[in-house]
């Protein structure tokens, strides 16, 4: 006999606060009912009452357990619904689910982080769990990029970022506005600027498919191994639970088996950039 | 294995007083064909033994269309399922995998299981697109289900399957040992008989390892020319007894509805960003091909094509993937 634990109940978490980001990115800060631990890369199912459900990875530190942050772009139907919420409303929270970061293994490694748009959103819990351990890594660089300087997110942990010993910040902007004076061009023209040692290093990508792409494409360029470039996959994950099939990738369910993955782990699996 | 032997009159006397104690379904024969039905008492007549086989699969009675998955559970009547082909008692096999996955057991599935006894039947005769043995799934069961029965020459003989079964034929006094080995022998012959009736009727099917190897090998234009008369009506995937997909629907309340849903409908994998891998067609039509011959045994170890033909049968446009994979054998 198991339990009767209903794996499918969502458990109800109080909207404290709403931070604008970026015009179409806000960060969403929930305290849930009951204490809420996850892993960093981890998701969680989180949705507006009646409307919807959908995953995203919380971009809170995983060391916080009694409240968690979820930066959300607006894309869709429940995510405009979400943009809309106001404190004090109550959302549902399933999770967390699937494999995250796997941070023991970035021990004694740079780590070389490539984001893009709401990508930095699992990045910031990551970059979060590595400055806790930042004794045990030799270097963290993130390479940033965003359309606009208006779109750029978490300015403020950007400063934080770069007074932080071992940790660099490169970013740049497909287009320039104002007194922009960082990179301008697509992401991955950073991985031009970036000092590594490769042989002691690992690179960790998350954004949009068409920049995970590239920013894999130009890793496997330099010299990374297929194992130790590390890829948080989206998809249409409903379930969240391994059952659904609506995140089929080939013989993966992205929600239990992922949503981190090495490329060598999911290259021969079928639209794995879309 | 054991065996126990009942009168015939004397089954559908016990049959009429377990409507009393249980939920009791069988796979009933009426003038539209047969399937499982809620077994009422002047249907106990037309319970259909030994023949292949219901026109919609299992898995219904375990994973509802649609049922609301934030409701507590509420204790039914014990449930009695009479009839099932061996292709549909395999199929529950990848369920279980799914369904009781120690991680994400989904609690309202097993009860469902643990619930019901399911009572299998032996084939006796084949149906048009049966080729269960193609799969290797022999269409009698010797495990599985609980008790298999068979109706031959005025009595139920009862094959003893599981300890449930055997509980359960405990409380059927007239239920006697059946020790005549030549009834035994006879059961056997008739088996044989069914498998060499399916051997036939299959030659140059492949096997399923090898329909594997076909299904990933194929290209576009394979899929485009079987898909071309596909509609994504997603007949294929609903009465299919593995494919078990579904949407989760959100409600006021934070209640949810667990919906059957199928790749094979536009939209299956399309994100809120707008990308969908398949959008196309014919990659929807591969995509169910590929889940079941190629990723799900990469995964699972249980089969996620039970050979049952109902796929083929259900299909409005006439499609029968025995065919594509003739075509490259």
């Amino acid at each position: 006999m198991g339990s009767n634990k209903n794996i499918y109940k969502p458990l109800r978490a109080k909207l404290t606060e709403v931070i604008d980001e970026s015009p179409l990115i806000k960060t969403f800060k929930l305290v849930p009912e009951e204490e809420f631990a996850f892993k960093t890369g981890q998701f969680i199912e989180l949705s507006v009452d009646g409307i919807g459900e959908a995953p995203f990875t919380p971009s809170s530190s995983p060391q916080i357990t009694d409240k968690l942050e979820v930066t959300v772009m607006k894309t869709g139907y429940m995510t405009e619904f979400m943009h809309n919420l106001k404190p004090g409303a109550y959302m549902g929270i399933r999770g967390p689910y699937g494999r995250g970061y796997p941070v023991e293994k970035f021990f004694g490694k740079e780590v070389l982080i490539l984001g893009g748009g709401c990508g930095f959103a699992p990045i910031r819990s990551l970059l979060y769990n590595l400055i806790a351990v930042s004794d045990k890594l030799r270097k963290v660089t993130l390479c940033y990029g965003s359309k606009t300087p208006e779109d750029c997110i978490y300015k403020p942990y950007i400063s934080v970022l770069r007074n932080t010993p071992k940790f660099e910040v490169l970013r740049s902007v497909d287009k320039a506005t104002g007194n922009w004076n960082e990179r301008v061009g697509v992401v991955t023209i950073l991985l031009d600027d970036v000092k590594v040692d490769i042989k002691n290093s690992l690179a960790v990508v998350c954004g949009p498919p068409v920049m995970m792409k590239f920013g894999t494409m130009k890793l496997l360029e330099m010299g990374y191994p297929e194992h130790d470039i590390y890829l948080s996959m989206e998809k249409n994950m409903s379930c969240g639970l391994g059952k659904c099939g609506h995140c089929m990738m080939g013989k993966y369910f992205v929600c239990k088996d992922g949503p981190v993955f090495t490329y060598d782990e999911i290259k021969d699996q079928p639209n794995i950039w879309d | 294995m054991q065996y126990r032997s009942i009168k015939k009159e004397e089954w559908d006397q016990v049959l009429e007083k377990l409507l009393i104690s249980h939920i009791v379904y069988a796979n009933v024969a009426d003038e539209y064909g047969q399937d499982y039905e809620l077994l009422r008492s002047s249907d106990i007549s037309k319970i259909s033994y030994n023949k292949p086989k219901p026109a919609t699969s299992l898995k219904s009675f375990f994973l509802p269309v649609k049922e609301n998955v934030t409701s507590e559970t509420r204790p039914d009547k014990p449930r009695i399922i009479i009839g099932v082909p061996n292709c549909d008692v395999e199929g529950l096999s990848l369920l279980d995998e799914i369904y009781l996955d120690k991680d994400f057991e989904d609690h309202f599935y097993r009860i469902r299981r643990e619930n019901t006894l399911l009572i299998s039947s032996d084939c006796f005769g084949i149906q048009e697109h049966c080729h269960c043995l193609t799969y290797n799934i022999r269409p009698y069961s010797l495990s599985k289900s609980d008790v298999a029965v068979i109706s031959i020459d005025g009595s139920i003989i009862f094959r003893v399957i599981s300890e449930k079964g055997e509980e359960f034929l405990k409380t059927i006094p007239g239920a006697m040992p059946l020790n005549d080995k030549s009834i035994i022998l006879g059961i056997e012959k008739k088996q044989k008989d069914t498998e060499s009736l399916l051997t036939e009727a299959n030659k140059g099917l492949p096997d399923y390892k090898k329909t594997g190897g076909i299904v990933a090998e194929a290209k576009r234009e394979v899929w485009e020319k079987y898909s071309a008369r596909c509609v994504s009506c997603g007949a294929c995937a609903t009465i299919c007894p593995t494919c078990t997909c579904f949407l989760l629907i959100d409600k006021p309340g934070f209640e949810k509805v667990k919906q059957l849903d199928a790749c094979q409908y536009p939209g299956f994998e399309r994100v809120a960003g707008g990308e969908d891998s398949l959008f196309k067609l014919h990659n929807r039509f591969r995509n169910r091909y590929m889940c079941k011959y190629v990723w799900k045994p990469e995964k699972f170890s249980s089969l996620a094509c039970t050979g049952c033909g109902r796929c083929i049968e259900a299909c409005i446009g006439k499609i029968n993937k025995n065919e594509l994979f003739r075509e490259f054998a």
